[in-house]
């Protein structure tokens, strides 16, 4: 658990942070998000001591972390930065490995974990074992950049902007694979970003910054609903929030379970979002689908009606 | 990269016949009956009418219109072949110059001396330009640049050893083999101590600048102007405290310290490297990535570790080029240190340009050009290598 009492910090004569509370519980993944320069990865490399606050305090599992020694707490938070910061001079393998080594783990651990962590990730050790960074694409440097946080086994990860560099397919195919390794590792994760769709396709809770100070929290259905300020509701896209609310639901939560009915001439899968079924109904111009599971075989329909969500008969 | 094989070859075909030109109506080498009379220049054709000697030197005649010729086709078969023929001409041209020293030989002038000619220098630098550039354009390395000069400098070592005792530099160096040595012994040392004492001295002082900024203006302005000041005028400024310092500290007078000698040729050289070392080192330190070394002390390293693990061995190249460049100035500064008695190679210069004696300078300078080209050669090679994921 992650917790901020009234944290501030100033650079020269600008406030960069201005007095947050937050809490982060274990196991949730948190999105700070803001335009550039409203505090978010100031507030972030604070968790880490990159950056040392001025007032408030910043507990870590109940501890304040400068009770800890610095070097020794960053090991234990796994860091993921925009540019990857992967050492040039050293292969894959190496860099995936630098923190267990800093830890001294013996040799034969270190390889073992490199190994698992290089299968987690999709990167085929055979492939990319030897290789060094200026080698790899830009997806597959950051899948290391994140390979190399995850190597300790820490129980936070801090992500400041990791897929902003990337191109747009590369950057969706790695948020997948975040929510699915969140779902599987149950770390605790604070995610930095600028990006509105981004936040909202992570975010168990989303924390939204402006000028330095926490303008509004919670779940992205709650903030979409019922944004506190009307710059938090331009953040959210304005009038297009209604799309950005539908890709949050999946089809299979409005969907009518297979009564006896002729099928409809289009399909969509039951995990696909709501926007999708919108967009295949705009497409074709038919007001009902067919809903399929992961095999192909009809598993029950959507109407326009029910997928607006009106509940009349 | 390279370049696509294809069309003349305009910078092989320029070069070569350049040296064509100089090789059939410049002097190739001359001959003087002793030190003091000036010599008699001939070309390549005229040295002798002996059946086998002119047979020799129209073959490399022939070899040279040859390379001409594979310029002008200059596909990659013929590039390569050019290759080999510029490799073996280099390696024939000490072979000849053997054969017509044994043409010129006269029995009753033992003291006879033979030197080289423009022609001779033209045509070897030309021919060492048209390696590089074939080189270069077939993608070689540059380690199997070096191997390509082994048979040329196998032939020079065997014609030097054997048959060249005419030539004027030979004989110049067997008059003063030890002195020679002595010489080469000295300079190198003095380079040697200089460079290593000044990277110490830029490691500590470049460390200091970073932990304290305040350092770094005032820091390089002092080298900046140490820098400015002409190599003979600051070893006339170090003469008169060293040579004060010497007469009253009792042990460093015993060592040797005074206002002449090795002491102000040291210190001298010292100043003119630190600029450079100091430079590249700040440099080298401050052009690391900052997002690598962002996420080295995010990821938990200590100061020491970032240092250690990430700045320096990043720096390394461009340190190593700092070397590189302090090595080869030092190795020339040296040279002038020898007018304030320090000894090396440049005492050849100095003495030979007293007894207008020009081989004996090329005694001193021969050698100093050599050292800088293998430091060149050594260092560009290291550094190369050290680049991330380099090989050689």
């Amino acid at each position: 658990m992650i917790e901020l009492f009234g944290v501030s910090k100033h650079f020269a004569n600008e406030t960069a942070v201005d007095g947050i509370s937050l809490q982060i519980k274990r196991g949730e993944l948190c999105v700070l998000v803001g335009t550039s320069g409203c505090g978010k990865s100031t507030t972030l490399r604070m968790i880490n001591r990159l950056i040392e606050h001025d007032a408030g305090e910043i507990h870590l599992d109940g501890q304040p972390v400068r009770s800890f020694n610095e070097v020794a707490l960053r090991r234990r938070i796994g860091y993921v930065i925009q540019s990857t910061g992967l050492f040039p001079h050293w292969t894959v393998a190496r860099n995936i490995g630098l923190v267990p080594r800093l830890l001294k783990w013996p040799k034969a651990q270190i390889s073992e974990r490199v190994e698992a962590l290089m299968q987690l990730l999709g990167l085929p050790l055979a492939e990319f074992a030897d290789k060094y960074p200026h080698q790899l694409s830009g997806g597959q440097a950051q899948r290391v950049g994140v390979a190399r946080a995850l190597a300790a086994d820490p129980d936070i990860l801090l992500m400041d902007e990791p897929f902003a560099a990337l191109d747009p397919l590369t950057r969706q195919g790695l948020q997948r694979e975040m929510i699915e390794l969140h779902a599987r590792l149950n770390k605790t994760i604070v995610f930095v970003t600028h990006d509105m769709d981004e936040a909202l396709t992570l975010a168990d809770r989303l924390v939204v910054m402006d000028q330095g100070r926490i303008v509004q929290q919670g779940t992205p259905v709650e903030l979409l609903r019922e944004p506190a300020t009307p710059f938090v509701e331009s953040l959210l896209g304005g009038l297009d929030r209604g799309l950005k609310e539908a890709a949050l639901i999946q089809v299979k939560e409005r969907m009518l379970p297979f009564g006896p009915r002729l099928l409809a001439s289009e399909r969509i899968a039951e995990t696909a979002p709501l926007s999708q079924a919108l967009s295949v109904m705009l497409w074709h111009q038919v007001e009902r689908l067919t809903v399929v599971d992961a095999e192909d075989i009809p598993v029950g329909e959507l109407s326009l009606r029910r997928l607006l969500g009106v509940t009349a008969a | 990269m390279v370049k696509p094989l294809q069309g003349p070859n305009w910078v092989l075909l320029s070069l070569i016949l350049l040296g064509v030109v100089a090789w059939l109506w410049l002097p190739v080498i001359s001959l003087a009956p002793n030190r003091i009379v000036p010599g008699t220049p001939y070309t390549a054709f005229a040295v002798s009418e002996g059946g086998l000697f002119l047979a020799l030197t129209s073959m490399l005649t022939m070899l040279m219109l040859g390379v001409a010729w594979l310029a002008w086709r200059a596909t990659r078969k013929e590039t390569w072949l050019a290759l080999g023929t510029v490799v073996v001409l280099l390696a024939l041209l000490p072979l000849w110059l053997a054969a017509a020293a044994a043409e010129l030989a006269e029995p009753d002038l033992p003291q006879a001396r033979i030197t080289l000619g423009a022609a001779f220098w033209l045509l070897w630098f030309v021919l060492l330009l048209a390696l590089i550039e074939l080189r270069t354009r077939l993608g070689l390395s540059r380690p199997m640049g070096w191997l390509l000069l082994l048979p040329m400098m196998a032939c020079w070592g065997l014609a030097l050893w054997l048959w060249l005792e005419p030539l004027a530099l030979l004989r110049e160096y067997q008059a003063r083999s030890e002195q020679f040595a002595d010489a080469l012994i000295i300079h190198l040392a003095l380079v040697g101590a200089a460079v290593a004492a000044s990277l110490i001295l830029a490691i500590v002082g470049v460390l200091a600048m970073r932990r304290c900024s305040g350092l770094q203006r005032p820091g390089f302005a002092v080298l900046n102007f140490l820098q400015t000041i002409p190599s003979l005028a600051l070893f006339g400024l170090l003469l008169a405290p060293l040579a004060w310092l010497g007469s009253q500290v009792a042990w460093l007078g015993a060592l040797g310290v005074s206002g002449i000698g090795w002491a102000p040729a040291f210190l001298a050289l010292l100043g003119y490297s630190l600029l450079p070392m100091v430079r590249n080192l700040h440099v080298a330190l401050g052009a690391v990535d900052p997002a690598v070394i962002e996420a080295a002390r995010g990821m938990g390293m200590s100061r020491r570790q970032v240092l250690l693990q990430a700045r320096l061995p990043l720096a390394l190249p461009v340190v190593v080029e700092g070397l590189r460049i302090t090595t080869i100035q030092a190795i020339g500064l040296t040279a002038v240190a020898a007018l304030i008695g320090a000894g090396g190679l440049g005492t050849f210069i100095f003495q030979g340009l007293g007894q207008a004696a020009m081989d004996m300078v090329l005694l001193g300078a021969l050698p100093i050009i050599v050292l800088a080209l293998v430091t060149d050669a050594l260092f560009g090679t290291l550094s190369e290598w050290l680049r991330p994921g380099g090989e050689l």
